[in-house]
């Protein structure tokens, strides 16, 4: 390759040589040397109202375009700081004060950030008319008093420690200009009618482009780059070329390319690993035959290697998960009540008749992360004679399998291998599992009374160490159902230029307008 | 003439209204509810319900497609039920890129692939021939998606020369086309192939015929017989051949523009099935099939005025 080592600069220049632009060259060159940060998102923008958002995507972007009172501290611990409050203090456990710092204002003219605009903010989000998805994360909330332009009380009916977690610090959290969403009906999409955070959506071309420019009204500390381009690329493996190719300064990976990187990291790039959030477990439908038996749902549990599902998985980048909840969170179990005893998985299939092995059906998300898994899966049931079809389904159908509404998939389910996200905070775990969510979100159709209860009580716990127990003991009931076999939390790799230090969350959820140059 | 190609248009209708009803026909069997899936797990039952209905799913399937003529008829393709945009403006957004990428495509595969069909057909069975059989046959064999992902390692991320993602800066037209080239090169590469070997082998029958064998006999050059006499009439096949094929190349400009995460009506498509974002799914589809009638007819209409005896065909 000797002869060959031209560069893109020496590339473009060729073009520019041949008669094709000088001023292309030069457009391309500008855009190499400003302070431009380049960041991956998994997918486009569709909705940005707080009360409307679709995921991630848009939390990232909502992040440098509206304050809310706190946000999220970059680091290696879950904890919050003040993001667009002076003060903010609970002082009693439903209560909570708050003081809008100084020189907050609205762009587009509608003037500075107001205490009411919070109050509107934060009720909008349980206004039974606006009938926000995100109605949860306030649920508890009565109401806001507004004391003056700048302060307030935010007045909830129950101590609710989620709000500090996930409502305060994520969208839900932000907050929208009252008169400006008011004039445009209430609500909006993709245009903010005002805007309030260190950067300002500059553009927003679809499927290529979300420029985010700095906000020339933004009084508080400034943030390092001019612009933020975030581009969505779906294909993690595109993205992670990109990085290669340094066409982007930033971008997560996929679980499996973690050791590819941490081997041989790309050349002017650097690597990040964090623990995610996530949980991803084997479910059983306990109403579905023959998993309708708790001996046959704890053979199946026992018969399962974690680890060597894991390393077909995810090539040895993640650790065997205890429960739902991970490690660094309140409720997170030290570890499992069953293990890996292959002999004991074919005691219990006697005892349930069925020594002879069945044949059932394995239901997956078509993702190579999950078709390894599910392989590795049907290997090791098979040694109890248990023949495992697997069935791989694109996102828009298996995210309807279970749902009792979406048709009757549901009473086909046996075996799932599911993977759900997560906030910090342990309730947003365990909520799918109660028996409301039984043809919702809990297709394993396992029914207890008292881990929907005790779902209940922990979310409004204000002391620690009960909660703490109260989700160890929710964790402990599922697995002695034996409808659930924790696999991982997974593991996130972080990609980024070393010409930037990034500003991420402990799971590698990124903090745009927090991104710096590398020192 | 006139006759023929109004004949031609009204089968063109009739193609797009049947592939339309195919394609919303296949709707109603695709797993999934559209609104469990655009919503997500946190959306009430009435808010889905709302969904269902502004989508028109709550209709029978006839309705649907009544429906969705009669707003086509307006030059209405409905709101994308996401984003509360008009699904025309999204989809016409796409439009551009996607072009640009078939016809970059389809140009310097006709301008490499033609001549090296033609080539081939002059110095048939010499080694020459032989080689660009072989390459032709290989690159027909490689999927467009291979090339792009190691056109990908070998020009973006080993050398340095060419950009991995997007498609440049919308004020810059040049930028835009350094960033066509790879991708142009995994769509189009297939294509030099299929035309080198379709060229050739009209050429080869064509430089048989009566009229060829009367240009010499006056002592034509033999390049005025090539260009003149015998490549007009063997490229009437690779005109239909190239109209055809940019139904195909739609299909390859998918794969392209995920690879390249280049905006695009293909990755449109794509993106909106997997959330079962029907509205656009349809409309993207009402483009692309009447824009790959329109390229069949336009290929036809050019075969039929290059030969006549084509017009008798319909």
């Amino acid at each position: 390759m000797s002869g060959m080592n031209l560069s893109r600069r020496q590339m473009l220049a060729a073009f520019a040589a041949a008669g094709l632009s000088p001023a292309f060259y030069q457009s391309a060159a500008l855009a190499q040397g400003g302070k431009t940060l380049r960041v991956r998102s998994y997918a486009d923008i569709q909705n940005l109202d707080p009360a409307f958002r679709k995921g991630a995507p848009e939390d990232d972007v909502m992040r440098n375009i509206f304050v809310g009172l706190a946000d999220m501290t970059p680091g290696d611990t879950w904890k919050w700081r003040l993001d667009g409050a002076a003060k903010l203090e609970q002082v009693d456990p439903t209560h909570i004060d708050f003081t809008l710092m100084d020189g907050l204002s609205w762009t587009d003219g509608h003037g500075p950030v107001t205490a009411d605009d919070v109050k509107f903010s934060f009720e909008r989000m349980i206004d039974p008319k606006l009938d926000s998805p995100y109605k949860g994360d306030w649920e508890v909330l009565d109401h806001v008093e507004v004391k003056d332009d700048k302060s307030g009380t935010i007045v909830l009916k129950a101590p609710f420690p989620p709000l500090w977690n996930v409502g305060l610090v994520f969208g839900s959290g932000k907050i929208v200009s009252r008169k400006a969403v008011e004039a445009v009906g209430g609500r909006f999409d993709t245009k903010p009618p005002a805007q309030s955070g260190r950067y300002v959506l500059k553009e927003w071309q679809p499927k290529q482009r979300v420029v985010l420019a700095r906000n020339p009204d933004w009084k508080g500390e400034a943030p390092y780059f001019d612009e933020i381009h975030v581009i969505p690329i779906e294909d993690a493996k595109t993205a992670e070329l990109g990085l290669e190719a340094g066409d982007i300064d930033y971008t997560w990976l996929e679980a499996s390319s973690i050791p590819r990187f941490k081997k041989t990291p790309p050349k002017g790039g650097k690597l990040a690993v964090k623990p995610s959030l996530a949980y991803v477990w084997l479910g059983m439908n306990v109403e579905a035959a023959p998993f309708d038996k708790p001996e046959v749902r704890h053979a199946v549990q026992q018969a399962i290697d974690v680890p060597s599902v894991l390393e077909a998985a995810y090539f040895g980048a993640a650790e065997p998960a205890t429960g739902i909840i991970a490690p660094g969170l309140i409720g997170h179990r030290e570890k499992n009540i069953y293990s890996y005893n292959p002999d004991a998985a074919r005691e219990l299939l006697k005892k349930a008749g069925m020594d002879s092995g069945f044949e059932c059906t394995l239901a997956i998300l078509n993702t190579t992360e999950f078709a390894s898994a599910a392989q590795a899966v049907q290997a090791n049931l098979a040694e109890l004679g248990i023949t495992v079809t697997i069935q791989q389904h694109d996102s828009g159908t298996f995210w309807s399998l279970g749902d009792e509404k979406s048709g009757d998939s549901w009473k086909k389910l046996q075996l799932i291998i599911n993977r759900f996200s997560m906030q910090p905070d342990p309730s947003f775990a365990t909520d799918w599992f109660t028996p409301e969510q039984i043809g919702v979100w809990n297709w394993e159709r396992w029914n207890s009374p008292e881990f929907g209860e005790l779902n209940k009580k922990a979310k409004i716990e204000p002391d620690t160490q009960k909660r703490n127990e109260m989700y160890v003991r929710m964790q402990d009931l599922m697995e002695e159902s034996g409808a659930y076999v924790f696999l991982t939390h997974g593991a996130v790799g972080v990609g980024y230029s070393d010409k930037i230090e990034p500003a991420l969350m402990p799971n590698g959820n990124p903090i745009f307008h927090g991104f710096k140059a590398s020192a | 003439m006139l006759l023929y190609a109004l004949k031609r248009l009204g089968l063109a209708v009739i193609i797009t209204a049947v592939a339309l009803i195919m394609l919303i026909s296949m709707i109603q069997l695709i797993p999934g509810d559209p609104a469990a899936v655009l919503l997500g797990p946190l959306a009430s039952p009435e808010m889905r319900e709302m969904f269902r209905q502004q989508m028109g799913l709550d209709q029978p399937a006839l309705i649907q497609i009544a429906r969705f003529f009669g707003r086509v008829l307006t030059g209405d393709l409905g709101t994308d039920v996401l984003t509360n945009r008009s699904v025309l403006v999204t989809v016409m957004e796409q439009v551009p890129f996607t072009l640009a990428l078939i016809f970059a495509s389809i140009t310097w595969s006709a301008l490499i692939g033609i001549p090296l069909g033609c080539f081939a057909a002059l110095y048939r069975g010499s080694l020459a021939d032989r080689i660009v059989g072989v390459l032709s046959v290989s690159s027909i064999a490689l999927p467009s998606f291979v090339i792009a992902i190691y056109g990908l390692l070998l020009f973006s991320v080993k050398l340095g020369w060419f950009p991995t993602i997007g498609a440049g800066d919308s004020g810059a037209p040049l930028d835009q086309l350094y960033h066509l080239v790879l991708p142009s090169l995994a769509v189009g590469l297939g294509w030099v192939g299929y035309l080198a070997r379709m060229v050739r082998a009209s050429m080869l029958e064509v430089l048989t015929e009566n009229h060829v064998r009367m240009a010499r006999a006056f002592g034509l050059e033999e390049r005025t017989i090539t260009y003149r006499y015998a490549l007009k009439i063997a490229i009437i096949p690779t005109v239909v051949l190239l109209g055809m094929g940019v139904g195909n190349m739609i299909s390859s400009a998918v794969f392209a523009e995920i690879v390249f995460a280049r905006p695009g009506v293909g990755k449109l498509i794509f993106d909106a099935i997997s959330t079962r974002n029907y509205p656009v799914v349809m409309g993207a589809v009402m483009v692309t099939t009447g824009f790959y009638v329109l390229c069949t007819l336009i290929a036809d209409l050019i075969a039929a005025g290059l030969d006549p005896r084509v017009r008798s065909t319909l």
